[in-house]
């Protein structure tokens, strides 16, 4: 039973070791119901060929509401809101408007350092099960160098298509 | 049947194998939808545009993670390349030894590596040794039609005489004197000689227009291309200035001075309507400077067969004529001489144009033709119209022997300068080669004007216009161009475009080291979290 459980830790953490290895900046959790509450961990492995990053942005997509940032030692969380496309129902209350874009700065990633940024989000019962969801993330570094995780798959192509993806997470309709 | 009980290893055996199966499973997702780790260039050495003094030893690329190579090229300037097989790895930098044998000029380093995850990532990068390749200028190599050709030198050296010495000896006659009877029928047999080979040129324009050959001549397409080509209109205006000097033989001597004077204009402007001196810029100064250099040849050349056949024959008014063609003479070559200078500074854009190209050897031959000229015209000036004017009658004879052979070489020069028909000045030949590639890209987000310059191999600077999909503004953040050539097996190559003021993109610094079909895509970032990337190909001259 030991081996197996070691074995079993082993691959663990290779599968999850390699994720981790990324270069791009991702999700942990790939997928995720709707209607439902989703934590999104963005994880961070490098920073702009060799820079330390010193901000992190993300984009809320249409449909993703309620978005509350964990805070996070050293860095200063900026909360944009803007209206929405539309109103959206969260949990019976009409919602219109919220937070579109997150902003976490004022601290400094190194390039050889990992890091996750933290937030949670209602994803709302229009997101459509079966489709990927995008958060485009900027992260930027001194002297103007950045790197923009943006690019959303057009139809048919996958994110492993794009040289700078955006990180997405798997809609499922909820069981 | 015994079962022999199995070692404790054994039972397990079949669990770990399933367990190894669906690890390698996960691992396999794992990486397929989330573990992308493409491995970013930190730094290149020698850097990228670089241009450094001596062959560099070796190569080195260092990545954001460690990486292992896949393909590692060199692409000289000749466009041959070699394949870096030795090198090493340390850490995330991979040091390649540089082959031993590198010349001077352009170079791209092209790489292909995978990393980690094994995803392959490729790039480019330039690097120049002593200074960047000028990119060759390779003239393109078409079969002369050499029946066509002689057709078309022999109708416009024709025509030539016929304007230069039929029209310009009417004018001559009727302002000057010598309108003798046998100098009028040479002067009537030269413009109808013109007139035919006018006719005929603008059939030959066609045929060489539309690449025919010379028996094509009894269709209609060779004329009716001819005449609608920039020369259909030269042929037009020196077809009615021979017939207006034919015309002045036959009218009333008023009339036929009123005739022989635009016969005369129609020279100089049908000279400047086309050819490639009229062509060349600044138009406002090279058309007046063709039609002075026209007038002035018409006159010189008008005058010779009047003035030879006068003092050849002693007729009395042989040396009046001579004192008034000697009074006027200086007033039609100082700008004769002066717009030839100024057309063939123009055309020939550097001196040593002179001898190294087909148009500046034309104008070399044309030149020792003219000292000649020059050197017997100048004979006749200060040692023979003197004495031939007081009535010495062997300087007489000799100024009618001299005129003749002025004669002959004034026939040979229209023969050397009708051979520049087929051959481009320097000036042009650089504007080609100077010419930009051009590309539309249009898709439905963006549109883009790329203009590359000049659209040859070689170090080139590249303008870019972009506006939304449908035609209107579109204020980038940022542009990056990437260029490649996927069938030279050159990675992407990529450079920051900055906006200037007039709203134009460009990327000053690029070496396009190898002719082809080039891809060409822009990366627009749109707003900070959009981009949009519109990509076609492009054809880049030798």
């Amino acid at each position: 039973m030991k081996t197996i459980k070691t074995l079993l830790f082993a691959a663990t953490a290779l599968a999850l070791g390699t994720a981790a290895a990324s270069a791009h900046v991702t999700l942990e959790t790939q997928e995720a119901p709707v209607p439902s509450t989703y934590k999104a961990v963005f994880r961070v492995g490098h920073g702009c060929e060799g820079k330390p990053t010193i901000k992190i942005r993300v984009q809320i997509p249409e449909g993703v509401i309620a978005v509350k940032p964990q805070p996070k030692p050293g860095w200063t969380i900026e909360k944009v809101k803007a209206p929405y496309a539309k109103s959206y129902d969260y949990y019976g209350t009409p919602t219109s408007e919220g937070v579109k874009e997150i902003v976490w700065s004022g601290g400094s990633l190194a390039d050889d350092e990992y890091d996750e940024f933290v937030l949670r989000a209602y994803l709302t019962g229009d997101l459509k099960p079966d489709t990927v969801l995008y958060f485009p993330v900027v992260q930027e570094c001194p002297d103007g160098a950045a790197e923009r995780w943006i690019e959303i798959p057009a139809a048919g192509k996958s994110a492993d298509d794009y040289e700078t993806p955006a990180p997405g997470v798997k809609l499922v309709p909820k069981k | 049947m015994r079962r022999t009980p199995l070692p404790a290893s054994a039972r397990w055996q079949p669990l770990a194998v399933l367990m190894l199966v669906l690890t390698a499973t996960a691992l396999l997702l794992g990486l397929g939808s989330q573990a992308h780790a493409h491995a970013a260039l930190v730094d290149i050495q020698p850097a990228d545009g670089a241009v450094v003094a001596h062959a560099p030893q070796g190569f080195s690329l260092s990545f954001s993670e460690p990486t292992s190579p896949l393909v590692l090229k060199l692409v000289r300037p000749d466009g041959s390349s070699t394949v870096l097989d030795r090198y090493t790895l340390r850490d995330a930098t991979l040091d390649i030894i540089a082959p031993a044998d590198l010349g001077t000029g352009t170079h791209v380093l092209t790489w292909r590596v995978i990393s980690e995850d094994g995803h392959p990532v490729g790039g480019s990068s330039i690097f120049s040794i002593g200074a960047p390749s000028a990119g060759g200028l390779v003239a393109p190599q078409e079969a002369v039609d050499w029946p066509l050709r002689i057709a078309i030198w022999a109708a416009r050296t024709l025509l030539y005489a016929g304007l230069f010495i039929g029209v310009g000896g009417v004018f001559f006659t009727s302002f000057v004197g010598g309108g003798t009877r046998p100098v009028q029928r040479t002067h009537a047999v030269l413009m109808l000689a013109g007139l035919a080979a006018v006719l005929l040129s603008v059939g030959l324009q066609g045929l060489d227009a539309l690449d025919l050959p010379l028996g094509s001549l009894v269709a209609a397409l060779p004329w009716k291309t001819g005449l609608a080509t920039s020369y259909g209109l030269t042929a037009e205006i020196a077809a009615a200035s021979l017939v207006a000097g034919l015309a002045a033989l036959a009218v009333p001597r008023q009339i036929g001075r009123l005739l022989t004077v635009l016969a005369f204009i129609g020279i100089g402007l049908a000279l400047s309507a086309s050819g490639h001196a009229s062509a060349a810029h600044p138009q406002w100064l090279t058309r007046p400077a063709v039609f002075l250099h026209a007038v002035g040849i018409a006159f010189w050349a008008g005058a010779l067969l009047p003035l030879g056949v006068a003092f050849a024959s002693r007729t009395s008014d042989a040396t009046p004529m001579l004192r008034r063609f000697s009074r006027l003479i200086p007033v039609a070559l100082l700008p004769l001489v002066a717009a030839g200078l100024l057309l063939a500074a123009i055309q020939l854009a550097s001196p040593s144009a002179l001898w190294t190209t087909a148009y500046g050897r034309v104008l070399l031959a044309k030149l020792v033709l003219l000292a000649a000229l020059f050197a017997l015209a100048a004979l006749n000036r200060f040692r023979l119209t003197g004495p031939a004017e007081a009535g010495d009658g062997v300087a007489a004879g000799r100024l009618a022997r001299s005129i003749r052979v002025e004669i002959i070489l004034v026939l040979a020069i229209f023969a050397v300068a009708a051979a520049w028909r087929f051959t481009p000045p320097p000036r042009a030949l650089a504007e080609a080669a100077a010419r930009p590639a051009e590309l539309h890209i249009h898709t439905e987000k963006a549109m883009a004007e790329v203009t590359v310059k000049p659209g040859h191999v070689g170090p080139v600077s590249v303008g870019i216009v972009i506006m939304t999909g449908d035609f209107g503004p579109l204020d980038a953040k940022g542009l990056t161009l990437v260029v490649s050539n996927p069938a030279a097996g050159i990675e992407p190559i990529r450079r920051t475009a900055t906006k200037g003021a007039d709203a134009v993109w460009r990327v000053g610094k690029l070496d396009l080291p190898l002719p082809g079909r080039w891809q060409i895509r822009l990366d627009i970032l749109v707003s900070d979290f959009e981009l949009v990337k519109i990509e076609d190909a492009i054809d880049i001259r030798p």
